[in-house]
């Protein structure tokens, strides 16, 4: 739940069974969009942006996350790993055993780095949303996965062209082996929009989508068990809405821990696909 | 009755994702269950067929919005 959330959620708390009370407002998609952060005169975004918003706070936020677990695990290296070094040493081994090998092969170690980056840094992005007080997961605005969708984009095509040559990686991309000749004019326009259109596009819309998805959810859930909170509301009624409310608070605390496996599991989907889809670029033939 | 007809359209795409994700994870603990051995590669290939279909029922979640 965001500030805004909370702000909504204020506004029509203990409404049930007060009557001519006000009606319950579930949480818009205008929770996605906080105001720009504004300072004296200039209240307005800044030029060509829209302005330091919550999103882009809690990006730096992550960022920094990221970056300090990396320094502080990565600090005093050794080949016998002290404790620090050996939760990094995990997560490196997790990637690399679970999505490199698999989808790329004992040549994919050196896309290492950017899988590990992408995953640590995907899931801290996505754990913004169930920290207090933050809670906005910074995937659920979909320019965030769109920028890291266009990075495995560009990736992959340069892997593939660096690997076979600019019209033989095409060529294989494009026009499926063994195809009849006849066939391929229904083929080729199909391959184009399904590797090079589609592909990055449900990239970043799976994890945006998500994060929105969930966010929403949880947001709906603590707007609802707030607005039917009213035990002012006489001894019957009282008793009633709060065990609603009650009811609503345990759905949100076990859609929280579901919440936290989903982020995990879109991490660790958007690190597979990105390597599945170097992985396909380096092999083709 | 007050509502919109997009949510209608959504529950609808959901449908046939949601019984490919049935498959996918239904199939999936099958095969793990003959080949336990090979658990490791079954549930990477498990993952990428679940997020590939469940992009559809994104698509579809994200249009609910979108076209709102």
């Amino acid at each position: 739940m965001s500030a805004d959330t909370l702000n909504l959620a204020a506004e029509g708390g203990g409404g049930l069974f007060t009557p001519g009370g006000p009606g319950f407002e579930a949480p818009s998609v205008g929770i996605f969009f906080p105001s720009p952060w504004s300072w004296g005169d200039y209240s307005e975004a800044l030029p060509y942006t829209s302005g330091i918003t919550k999103y882009a706070v809690l990006l730096v936020v992550a960022t920094a996350l990221v970056a300090f677990f990396l320094w502080w695990t990565t600090r005093k290296l050794a080949i016998v790993p002290s404790r620090k070094q050996s939760i990094f040493e995990i997560v490196v081994l997790f990637i690399r055993d679970q999505i490199s090998r698999p989808m790329i092969g004992v040549k994919g170690d050196r896309y290492l780095p950017l899988l590990v980056s992408l995953f640590l840094f995907i899931f801290a992005m996505n754990i913004m949303g169930l920290i207090p007080f933050l809670q906005l997961p910074v995937t659920s605005n979909l320019s965030y996965p769109v920028g890291l969708a266009a990075v495995v984009y560009i990736t992959f095509i340069a892997v593939g062209i660096r690997t076979h040559g600019f019209g033989r990686y095409f060529k294989s991309a494009v026009v499926p082996s063994g195809a009849p000749a006849w066939i391929l004019p229904l083929l080729v326009p199909i391959e184009i929009l399904s590797n090079f259109i589609i592909r990055p596009a449900t990239h970043a819309i799976r994890l945006f989508a998500t994060m929105f998805a969930g966010h929403l959810l949880l947001a709906t859930f603590a707007a609802g068990g707030w607005y039917m909170f009213n035990p002012s509301a006489g001894p019957l009624y009282g008793t009633i809405s709060v065990l609603f409310s009650g009811s609503a608070l345990l759905a949100f605390i076990i859609f929280t821990a579901f919440e936290l496996v989903i982020m995990f599991l879109q991490a660790f989907v958007f690190t597979l696909l990105a390597a599945l889809y170097i992985g396909q670029a380096q092999e083709a033939h | 009755m007050e509502g919109s007809l997009n949510v209608i359209g959504y529950g609808i795409s959901v449908i046939g994702a949601g019984i490919g994700v049935g498959i996918v994870f239904g199939l999936g603990m099958q095969a793990i269950a003959r080949q336990p051995e090979a658990r490791g590669p079954l549930q990477t290939n498990i993952y990428i067929g679940f997020a590939l279909i469940e992009a559809l029922a994104l698509l579809g979640f994200v249009l609910a919005f979108a076209l709102g």
